[in-house]
């Protein structure tokens, strides 16, 4: 004879707690702070739209046009950003703008239809970020093309009228299979110059005084 | 029953992957741990390491012209299609993308990333670094520290193993002539 059997409220009283927890726990189950607003294969449509990002000609601009609200953040760490930044940057870690409340202030920029650039030394340190805030559905994050090195030296180019630096990401350097075919190093060299060499010879002088130095 | 069954037809296709959080994410977007350099993946290939899996995200055009060696191709625009799903999340192997440089490779990697795929990493610099640096390296000046120079002999070992260019023959014969100063006169000499 089981004990419930004895006592049946206990049974009663042990379901009905049983089944106010699941409910609680139900209720008080909240979804992820943060969520992707896109699915993979529509970021993979994303990254593949040519001519992204805020060139580095058009970025002083932007920011001085009272029309088109742009705000400017610096991804790098204090360091670099103290040893120089572009003019009215803030300074944000990537982690640190998904904190609770640059989140909510994103989202009000979101809403007021300013543009977000962020930006980093290299195009890379600021294309990771750039990928997650639009996975996040941040669409009015954007980056800056070729970072903060080359924008420098596309202001240097500038102030002194020397040609500005072509900015070139993703571009083969090299026609790869025409440098990494089989070569032959050095020996061939040797076979081809077999032209006779001429040694000049100066003659000596044999005089008294010849010497000196 | 039946209910609960017809539910079973408006619920959403299940994904057969993990997403990792949008946090997780970005903080692993922004370590520097995520790269192999060329020296690493050059080492690696030489040593035959079976952990390693080279995965080019250019088209197939350029992948038919020049890759590395055993590198598969997956094309970063069908990097999610289902014939290539079976080549990410191998247990053990380390997926090192590549492109001629660093960004394709990355947008790669983040998207991988965030579905839930462990050990990806990136070739730092791509194909570009891989040429100026294991295919053509250049010698260091002769101020640079030692280990400038063993990496240079590296590069160069490495580019020979990669070319298949001949060692060069400092060994082979050159005749020498021997030319014997002739002696001058007694006092010929300055100081």
């Amino acid at each position: 004879m089981h004990i419930h059997e004895l006592n049946p409220k206990r049974t009663v009283i042990t379901m009905v707690v049983f089944v106010v927890v699941i409910i609680v726990g139900l209720l008080t189950l909240t979804s992820p702070r943060l969520q992707y607003k896109i699915s993979p294969s529509e970021a993979i449509s994303l990254v593949s739209v040519a001519n992204q990002g805020i060139d580095a000609s058009k970025i002083d601009n932007m920011l001085s046009a009272s029309n088109n609200p742009t705000i400017l953040i610096d991804i790098r760490n204090n360091y670099d950003y103290a040893r120089g930044h572009i003019a009215s940057a803030n300074n944000i870690s990537a982690v640190e703008l998904l904190s609770k409340d640059n989140i909510k202030w994103l989202e009000e920029l979101k809403s007021n239809k300013t543009t977000v650039v962020i930006y980093g030394d290299n195009p890379l340190q600021a294309n990771g970020p750039w990928m997650v805030f639009q996975q996040l559905g941040f669409n009015n994050v954007t980056f800056l093309k070729g970072g903060y090195d080359y924008y420098l030296k596309f202001k240097d180019a500038e102030k002194n009228n020397s040609t500005i630096p072509a900015f070139k990401a993703g571009k083969a350097n090299y026609n790869y299979a025409e440098v990494a075919k089989v070569r032959s190093v050095g020996s061939v060299d040797t076979e081809k110059s077999t032209k006779k060499q001429t040694i000049i010879r100066r003659k000596k002088k044999s005089k008294a005084t010849a010497g000196g130095c | 029953m039946i209910g609960l069954a017809a539910g079973l037809l408006v619920l959403p296709e299940k994904e057969n992957y993990v997403q990792i959080d949008p946090e997780d994410l970005m903080w692993d977007a922004v370590q520097p741990t995520k790269y192999f350099t060329v020296d690493q993946v050059a080492t690696m290939i030489i040593d035959d390491d079976p952990t390693l899996e080279l995965i080019d995200v250019r088209d197939i055009e350029s992948f038919n012209s020049f890759s590395l060696k055993n590198a598969i191709n997956i094309p970063i625009d069908s990097l999610l299609s289902p014939n290539y799903e079976d080549y990410l999340g191998i247990e053990d192997m380390n997926v090192v993308f590549f492109a001629n440089d660093n960004i394709k490779a990355d947008q790669a990697w983040i998207i991988g990333r965030r579905m839930g795929y462990h050990s990806l990493y990136i070739m730092e610099g791509g194909l570009n670094s891989w040429i100026s640096c294991i295919i053509n390296p250049q010698e260091p000046d002769e101020s640079a520290p030692l280990s400038a120079f063993e990496d240079y002999e590296f590069h160069k070992g490495a580019s020979i193993y990669f070319t298949g260019a001949q060692l060069e023959t400092s060994d082979k014969k050159k005749s020498v002539k021997v030319i014997r100063r002739k002696k001058g006169a007694a006092i010929a000499g300055g100081c």
